[in-house]
This record gives structure tokens, sequence and C-alpha cells, in this order.
């Protein structure tokens, strides 16, 4: 592999991961505040425990997303420096936006939320949840804005050797923005619901003593994966117009791409039949929590919305080439200039190395704490009630 | 507006070694502040509630470099690529320290990203110094001037973690003034050479057209941002010192 090969597999792999642990991220989140909403509003205890037990569930995995995100977003200039110089004039304002105007607020409130448990007053601290879910939706939002203008340059002129902005209002309302941020949300929250269907699923299967939290857990991944795969799919078909007049051609002629898209379509078409027509009806006096033959298969299916993400990323990533910004700059002329072989290889390996085995770690707490169930979440945990630490709060 | 633009890259900058410089003190400091596992989950959890608050300001200043000043983006981050490389690389290490030290109880677990927290801790510090060197010097990566910087750099955020581990603790002495010092302090080795750069960034800003919109789109944000951070303070700061919080085991 030579220089610019190994440049475009390092971003493809932080990429990759980036994304598997961001879908997840951007469906966990709203579920996990409309479930403490829930127990904000009726007292349950219930709502609580499912709150802090998919909580924590969708913390350790927000880990990875940072980690790899971070790597993301400082490769634009280590190895892609001649996008910033062509294209920086407007591709650098949504980006900048995202990080100020999203993540920053994010990152916050998902702290206040974590540390606050037991400690801010339980609407505030319901409050910080929806904060972070929303500015987690901003985030997704900016980061398409960027992503869309690589795939169709609207909004900018050439002036000279570069580009300059024109038109914000054309960069959000890029015609390859408003049907793949529904696309991309809708795939967030089918994918967030298939995590909490397949762990409920594997709980009901061992006969919990937790039955009554897996079955509500169950209805409510149901309930998420419904939404979550009408919307993508919806809205998934419905990028082919746009994307057909700023991008013709795209899917053809490319192995890759025709592949990937083919069995994404599969994926999404099985996930719509089987969720609309098969797990909704078996809500039904909760046959579906009750048949425990058809728990394995739920079990199974948890991986199909992962896999469906990684091919839609790779369509249309792949299906622009040899284009970074498409019509104007190609991936190579983007390429930093005097970027070694050396530079790039020992920087793929330390970056490979570490974010790879930190995402195997990560799926590994995932797991272990689906295993563990509720009972030993440590989230929220209100702790013990300890006389010596509890004697000064009464002086306050 | 390039004042302005220059000013909130600045303020972030230094808002980052402020805010940030004690939780990377802290992390480097672990092995002799605390000398038992109770020790150290004692100061971690004194710094947990900060460090997400904390870190992003580093986040928004890649963000504001590549929208305000994209040309230095690219120009910069390749001049500097393996002091960049060991600086993400250090960060997420610190970052998984935090995030997995307490999700299992083993005592090899809680040693290893103990170690990772602490090792992440001084890579952060000392790749900052050469960086923050490197730029200044507008030259090769390694210089003697650079280890010595990254020395000072290890140095102010040690002083600055110490101080806020003592703050946490509580007791006379401990004010918040003498941690508003340490800040200052642990700022100082990035507000020179921001003052140095001032002229070449203001050389390198983008084009009205692109600052207009980022401060159209930006500047309804900033409350909200200030409000955020002045909540983190006020909800962690003041309370967990009297102890109330002690029951309650910290997520990190």
């Amino acid at each position: 592999m030579n220089v610019l090969d190994l440049a475009r597999a390092q971003f493809a792999v932080t990429g990759v991961l980036h994304f598997l642990f961001v879908v997840l991220t951007l469906g966990l989140a709203p579920l996990v505040a409309i479930i403490q909403t829930r127990h904000v509003i009726t007292g349950k205890p219930v709502f609580e425990r499912m709150a802090r037990f998919w909580g924590q569930i969708y913390v350790i995995n927000y880990a990875l997303g940072v980690f790899t995100g971070l790597v993301m977003e400082f490769q634009f200039g280590l190895s892609w420096s001649g996008l910033s110089r062509y294209a920086g004039d407007v591709f650098g304002a949504p980006l900048a936006v995202e990080t100020m105007g999203a993540f920053f607020l994010e990152s916050t409130f998902l702290g206040l939320w974590i540390f606050g448990w037991g400690r801010l007053p339980r609407w505030l601290h319901l409050a910080c949840i929806w904060l972070v879910t929303l500015t987690a939706y901003a985030s997704a939002f900016w980061v398409l804005v960027a992503n869309s203008f690589l795939q169709n340059p609207a909004g900018a002129e050439v002036r000279g050797d570069h580009l300059v902005l024109t038109d914000f209002g054309a960069l959000l309302t890029n015609p390859t923005l408003v049907f793949a941020l529904p696309h991309v949300l809708g795939a967030g929250l089918f994918t967030g619901s298939s995590v909490i269907i397949g762990a409920s699923a594997y709980q009901l299967f061992r006969r919990t003593r937790e039955r009554e939290f897996f079955v509500r857990s169950l209805r409510v991944g149901v309930v998420g994966a419904l939404v979550g795969t009408l919307v993508a799919v919806g809205f998934g078909f419905a990028q082919f117009g746009p994307v057909g007049q700023v991008q013709p051609g795209k899917f053809d002629g490319n192995v890759v791409v025709g592949t990937s898209l083919g069995f994404m379509i599969l994926i999404g078409e099985l996930a719509v039949f089987g969720v609309l027509f098969v797990l909704t009806p078996l809500l039904f006096r909760d046959w579906l929590a009750r048949w425990r033959w058809i728990h394995p298969l739920l079990m199974l299916m948890t991986p199909m919305p992962f896999i469906a993400a990684i091919l839609g990323w790779l369509v249309r990533e792949i299906g622009r080439q040899p284009w970074i910004v498409y019509g104007r700059l190609t991936v190579k002329d983007a390429m930093s200039p005097g970027l070694t072989p050396g530079m790039i290889t020992a920087s793929f390996v330390a970056f490979t190395a570490v974010l790879g085995l930190l995402a195997v770690i990560d799926y590994v707490l995932i797991a272990r704490t689906v295993r563990r169930g509720p009972a030993a979440a440590t989230l929220g945990d209100p702790g013990r009630p300890d006389p010596a630490a509890s004697a000064p709060a009464l002086t306050l | 507006m390039d004042i302005l633009w220059l000013g909130v890259f600045a303020l972030l900058l230094i808002g980052y070694f402020a805010l940030e410089g004690f939780d990377i003190g802290i992390g480097m400091l672990l092995p002799v502040l605390g000398r038992t596992r109770e020790e150290r989950d004692r100061l971690v959890a004194g710094m947990a509630p900060f460090v997400l608050a904390g870190e992003v300001w580093l986040v928004a200043v890649a963000g504001v470099l590549f929208g305000a000043f994209p040309h230095l983006e690219g120009e910069t981050l390749f001049a500097l690529y393996p002091l960049v490389v060991g600086l993400l690389v250090s960060w997420v290490i610190r970052d998984a320290g935090l995030w997995f030290r307490r999700r299992l109880d083993g005592r090899a677990w809680r040693a290893f990203w103990d170690g990772a927290l602490c090792v992440g801790s001084y890579g952060l510090a000392l790749t900052w110094g050469l960086a923050l060197a490197a730029l200044v010097q507008g030259g090769p990566v390694l210089t003697p001037l650079g280890v010595g910087y990254a020395a000072v750099v290890v140095g102010v955020f040690a002083i600055h973690g110490r101080r806020f581990a003592a703050w946490r603790a509580g007791g006379p002495g401990r004010t918040g003034w003498a941690l508003l010092g340490s800040a200052a302090l642990a700022a100082v080795p990035v507000a020179v050479p921001l003052v140095v750069a001032a002229p070449w960034l203001l050389d390198h800003v983008a084009p009205s057209s692109t600052l207009g919109v980022l401060t159209l789109v930006l500047l309804p944000c900033v409350p909200v941002m200030v409000a955020a951070q002045v909540w983190v303070w006020r909800a962690f700061g003041r309370r967990a010192r009297t102890g109330v919080g002690a029951r309650v085991p910290s997520f990190f």
C-alpha cells in the first residue's frame, strides 16, 4: 500500500469505529431520556432502575464514541491538510459549530447527568439527559452538514485556488443533507432499540428474576425499533432522487458500493417487515416476552443495524471516489504534502492498536453489564446510608 | 471580527489549560498522592465531575482552529505530526483509564487503568510542552528548549492538580482563591505563546463571510456554554466538600 492508501485506510478504520459507537449513542440517548421521563412523571421505581441500567450501557458506549471522534477531528489536519487549504473557509464552519455549539454542551450536560444522580433536583437532572439528546442530534446535524458539503459543494464558489462561502443557507438545505439526517437518526434509534431488544431477550431467555424490568424494556425496544426502522428505511429510499441528481452513477460500476447497497436494503426491508408485522403485534399480551423460543432469534438480530450502518457509510463514502469534495478536489490532491510512509504507518498502527483494543474492551464491558443485570448497575448508585458522611449535611 | 475570533480561540485554549490542567495534574500525581486504592478513588472521584466539562475546551479549540483559522489547521497540525499523534494517543489512554477503572473490581484491572490514567496524563503534559515550544520556535519537534518547556508544563499542571486536591479535601487555607491562582499559573505556558503568535494568527484568519456565519450561529450558544460550565462548578464544587457525596460511589 502506498501513502495515499494508508491514509485512506486510517481514516476509514477510525471513521467506521466512530460510527459503530455513535450510531448506538444517538439511539440510546432519546430512549433513556424517555424512560427517565416516565420515572419522573409516574414515580415508579422500575423506570428509575431502567434509566440507570440502560443509561450505564449508553455511557460505556459513549466513551469510545469520544475517543474515536477525537482522532477523527485531528486527522483532517494530520493527513488531509489539502482539504483545509482548498475548502477550509467553507468546510471548517460547520465543524466549528459542531464542536462549540453541540459537542461542548453535550459533554458538559452528560457530566452533569452522570455525576448529578441523587445530587441535582429531579427535574433538572431529567433536563440534563434531554439536553444531552438534543445536543447529540445537533452534533449529528452539523457533522452531516459538513459531510454533505463534501458530497455536493453547495453554497461555495471558487476564488483563485480555493473555495469561499457564498451562501450559508445552501449549505443547510443541501439536497444530500435533508434526507440523510433523518435516515441516520432513524438508523440510530433502530440500533439503540435492537440492543435493548437483544439484551432483554437474553435476560428473559435465561429466566431472569427481573421479569417486569425486561418485559417493559422489551416493549420500549420494539416501539423504538418500529419508529426507527420506518424512518430509516423511508428516508433511505427518499435519498435516491437527490443523490441521483448531484452524483449521477454513484451506485454503478463499483462492486463494493453495489454489494453494500444491496445488503443494506435487504437488512432494512427485513427489519421493517419483522418489526412491523411480527414484533409489534406480538406485544399483545406480552407474547413476545412469553415465547421463549423466539428470544435467541431476537439476540441474533442485534448486530444487524450495526452492519447496515457500516454498509450505508461505505455506499455514501466509496460511491463518491475519487473526490473528497465532489467534482472539485480529489482525495489524492487533499493529502498533506510531505506525508511519508513512515509517518502514516506509525500513526496508523498507534491509532488502530489503541482504538481497536479499547473498542473490544468496551464491547466486553457492555456485554458484561447486560449479563449481570440491573442489580449490578453502578451508574446513579444511591449507595448505602453512612451516618458519618451524611451528618454534615444536616448542618447545611 | 478578526480580533473577536482570535479572542475566542485564545480564551478556549487558556480555558483548557486552566480547567483541564488540574485533571492532568492529579492524573500525574496519582501514584504519589494516592498510596492506597481508597485514596486514589477519592482523588479521582474529586476530579471526575469536572473532566467531561474540562476536556471539551480542547475539542472546541480544534473546531475553532478549523472554522476560523482553516489554513493554519492543516499547516500547524501537520508540522507537529508526531506530537499531535502522541497527544491524541495520550488523551485516549488517559480517558480510557478514567472511564474503565471502576468497571471491574479486580486488583490488576484497577492497577492497570490507574496506570493508564497516570501515563496518559504525563503524555498530555509533555506533548503540550513540546508542541508549544515547537510552534514558537517554528522548528523541529524535539529541541532542548522544548524539553525544558515540557518540564515546565508538567510542573505547573502538578501544582494545579495538588491545589485542586487540597481544595476538594477542604480545610482552612484551602480557598477557591488559591485554586484560582494555580489555574492562572497553569495558563501561563499557553498564554505566553499565544501573545507571541497573535499577529501570525491574525494573518491567517478566515474571510469575513465565514466569520460572519460563525458569529451569527455561535453567539447565541455562548451564554448556554457559560451557564453549563458555571452549573458544573456550582453543582460539584461547594456541596461536594461537605462530604455529602462521599457515600455515593463515583462513576469514574
